[in-house]
C-alpha cells in the first residue's frame, strides 16, 4: 500500500438508518481527482471521512499513510474547504487566514507571511484588509480556498471549489490545481459541472447512492463500460460511402449521418476492429479527415453509470 | 510515484506549543468582546462596588476614623464572611448580565456559518473548542468577580496584618471557589443557549430566563408538594447555599450545601452534554 495514496478499504458510514457510503474501496494517487455524483450521493460524506470530521463505522482509511483518527498529524498535511461560507463576517480576509494558521501552530510572523502568500495566489491581496462581509461571492470562495492552502498542505480536499467564480478566476484556479498536482499533491474536489471535471481531472470517482460506481482515469473507466457501445465522430467528405462500408462490420451497432454530409457518428462494440475497418476504408480511397471519441468524457460516464439511477 | 518527487517539501520549521495554539481562540474572542461598548460599560460599572468595598475595608482598619461612631455599629462593620458574601452577591449579579451579553456571540455565529468543520479540520478537538469558549467567558467574568475579590482580600490582609490572614484564609479560598463555581454554571448556561439559539439577543434572553424559570419551577415544586428540596433545582439558590458553607455564613432554610453542590454538578454535566450534542463537525441527518 503506497504511503503517498489516499486509500479507502471497504469503508461504510451510516447516519442511524441512513446510508452515507457503503463498502467504499478506493486507491487515489496524487493528482487532481474529482468526486462526481448527484446530490446526496455521498460525496461530502467521503470528504468528511477523508478529513476525519466523521469516522467510518466499518473499514479503514489512510490519507497518504496517516489515519484520520490521528487528526494532529492528518491536519498538518490536509487543507479543507467546505462548500459553505464559513468565514466569520466580522473578520478581514487576512485575519481569517492568520487565525487559522495560528491554530496550526505557526508563530505570528510565519503565519502572516504564509497568509499573504495564500492571498496573493488567490488574487486577494488588495482585498486582504477588507471585511469578509464586504466580499463578493467569488471572493468569499477564494478566501475559503486561501485558508485551505495557506499552510501549504500536500492533500487538498475541496468541496465545490469552483462555484461562484467568474470565468477568469475559474481558469486561474484550475491552473493552481494543476500546479499543486504537478508538485505531487493530492487535489480531491467535488463538482457538479461535468465539463469542468472533464478538463481538470486526472482521475474521477463516480458515486451514487453511497456506492462507488467507477474510479480511475476517464479513459480507463470508459473502457470498462462494455454494455454501452463506444461512440466516435468520423470526419470525412464521403460520409454516406464510409457509412455504407462500415455497415458491413458486425461490431457496428449504429451510424448517424451529419446533416452537412461531412461526418458521421458511429457506435461500435469493438474499438480495435473499428480502427482496423477505418484503416481499410481509408486505403480503399475514402479519405478520413479525423476520428474523435464522442463519449470519453465525464458527461457520458455519468449518463451511463448514474444517469439511469 | 515520480511526480511526487517534483518539488513539494513539507514544513519543517518551528511550531508554537499546544497551549499557545489553544489560546488563539480565547485571545481573538476577548479582543472582539472588549470592542463592544456595552461590555466595557458593564465591566466598569461592576467595578464600582469593589471600590466601595475597598473603602469599607480601609475604614474598618482605621480605628481613629470610627471614633465618633456608635459602638454597636462599630462592631457591626467587620470584614468577615458576611462582608464577602454581600460582595459576592452584587458581583454575581453583574456576572449574570455580562454572561448573557457576551455568551451568545461565542458559538451561535460558528454554527450559523457552518464554521465548525473549519475549526475541526485543524488540530483542534471538539472538547478543546468548547474549553476555549468556556475560558473566554470564565476569563471575562473573572475580571469582575474573584479577581477584585482577591484584591479586596489582599487589601484586608495588608491593612489588618498577617494574623488576620492566618485566621481568615478560608474566606479568601472560599470566595474564589464559590466564584469559580458560579462562573462555571453561568458560562455553561450561556454556551448552551448560544449553541441552540441563532439570534444573539434571544440567546442572551434565554440564558437570563433560564435562572428565573428554574427559580419559579423550584418555588412551584415547594408549594405544590409542601417541601423545601425543590430549591436544589434553582441554581442561584444552590450556589448561595454552597457559598454560605464556604464563607461560614448562616444559610437559608432548605437542603444543605452538599445536596446543593450535587445538584449543581448534575446541572453542569447536563449542560456539557447539551453543548457536546450540538458541537458536531457535520450535520447528521437521521
Amino acid at each position: 500500500m503506497s504511503a503517498s495514496a489516499v486509500v479507502f478499504e471497504e469503508v461504510s458510514k451510516f447516519y442511524g438508518d441512513v446510508l452515507g457510503v457503503n463498502l467504499v474501496t478506493l486507491n487515489i494517487p496524487p493528482g487532481i481527482t474529482s468526486l462526481v455524483g448527484p446530490n446526496g450521493s455521498g460525496k461530502t460524506t467521503l470528504m468528511n471521512l477523508m478529513t476525519g470530521l466523521i469516522h467510518p463505522d466499518h473499514g479503514r482509511i489512510l490519507m497518504r499513510g496517516i489515519s484520520p483518527r490521528d487528526p494532529e498529524s492528518l491536519m498538518r498535511i490536509t487543507g479543507y474547504a467546505t462548500q459553505y461560507d464559513t468565514a466569520p463576517r466580522w473578520a478581514t480576509g487576512f485575519t481569517f487566514i492568520t487565525t487559522g494558521l495560528r491554530l496550526y501552530g505557526y508563530g505570528r510572523a510565519e503565519a502572516e507571511e504564509k497568509a499573504w502568500k495564500a492571498l496573493e495566489r488567490l488574487g486577494l491581496t488588495e482585498a486582504a484588509t477588507r471585511k469578509v462581509a464586504a466580499y463578493s461571492k467569488g471572493m468569499r470562495q477564494r478566501v475559503r480556498l486561501a485558508q485551505a492552502i495557506a499552510h501549504d498542505p500536500e492533500l487538498l480536499v475541496l468541496d465545490e471549489p469552483l462555484n461562484g467564480l467568474d470565468p477568469l478566476v475559474r481558469a486561474e484556479t484550475i491552473d493552481l490545481f494543476r500546479a499543486w498536482a504537478a508538485e505531487g499533491k493530492h487535489v480531491i474536489l467535488s463538482s457538479h459541472v461535468l465539463q469542468e471535471v472533464d478538463i481538470i481531472s486526472d482521475q474521477v470517482v463516480l458515486i451514487a447512492n453511497g456506492m462507488i460506481m467507477a474510479e480511475g482515469t476517464i479513459r480507463d473507466v470508459r473502457d470498462e463500460i462494455e454494455e454501452h457501445p463506444s461512440q466516435y465522430f468520423v470526419h470525412c467528405r464521403d460520409a454516406s460511402g464510409v457509412a455504407a462500408l462500415l455497415f458491413g462490420e458486425d461490431h457496428i451497432t449504429e451510424i448517424r449521418l451529419h446533416d452537412d454530409g461531412k461526418g458521421l457518428l458511429v457506435m461500435t462494440r469493438d474499438r480495435e476492429r473499428f480502427a482496423r475497418a477505418l484503416g481499410r476504408i481509408a486505403l480503399d480511397g475514402h479519405p478520413i479527415d479525423g476520428v474523435v471519441p464522442a463519449d470519453e468524457n465525464v458527461d457520458a460516464l455519468y449518463e451511463y453509470l448514474i444517469g439511469g439511477e | 510515484m515520480a511526480v511526487y518527487k517534483r518539488g513539494y517539501r513539507r514544513y519543517r520549521g518551528p511550531l508554537t506549543g499546544p497551549w499557545e495554539r489553544f489560546m488563539v481562540l480565547p485571545r481573538h474572542a476577548w479582543g472582539r468582546l472588549y470592542q463592544q461598548r456595552l461590555v466595557i460599560l458593564l465591566t466598569v460599572l461592576a467595578m464600582v462596588w469593589p471600590v466601595l468595598c475597598a473603602g469599607f475595608i480601609y475604614l474598618t482598619n482605621h480605628a481613629e476614623l470610627l471614633q465618633g461612631l456608635d459602638k454597636e455599629f462599630r462592631q457591626f462593620i467587620q470584614v468577615d464572611g458576611r462582608f464577602f458574601s454581600i460582595f459576592m452577591y452584587v458581583q454575581a449579579g453583574f456576572a449574570v448580565f455580562l454572561a448573557a451579553l457576551a455568551g451568545p456571540g461565542l458559538i451561535a455565529p460558528d454554527l450559523a456559518n457552518n464554521a465548525l468543520p473549519l475549526y475541526f479540520s485543524r488540530p483542534l478537538t471538539r472538547w478543546s473548542y468548547a474549553l476555549a469558549r468556556l475560558i473566554v467567558l470564565v476569563g471575562m467574568l473573572s475580571v469582575v468577580t474573584w479577581i477584585p475579590g482577591l484584591i479586596l482580600f489582599g487589601l484586608q490582609v495588608g491593612l489588618a496584618g498577617g494574623w488576620w490572614f492566618w485566621s481568615n484564609w478560608t474566606l479568601g479560598a472560599g470566595m474564589i471557589a464559590g466564584f469559580v463555581l458560579w462562573l462555571l454554571v453561568l458560562s455553561l448556561v450561556a454556551m448552551a443557549s448560544s449553541a441552540y439559539v441563532k439570534w444573539r439577543v434571544v440567546a442572551g434572553a434565554v440564558s437570563l430566563a433560564f435562572f428565573f424559570i428554574l427559580t419559579g419551577v423550584a418555588e412551584m415544586i415547594n408549594n405544590v408538594f409542601r417541601v423545601n428540596w425543590g430549591h436544589v433545582i434553582d441554581p442561584a439558590w444552590a450556589v448561595n447555599q454552597v457559598w454560605c458553607a464556604l464563607l461560614g455564613v448562616a444559610p437559608p432554610e432548605g437542603p444543605g450545601a452538599v445536596p446543593s453542590a450535587l445538584a449543581l454538578a448534575v446541572l453542569m454535566v447536563l449542560l456539557a452534554a447539551v453543548i457536546e450534542r450540538r458541537l458536531r463537525p457535520v450535520e447528521i441527518v437521521t
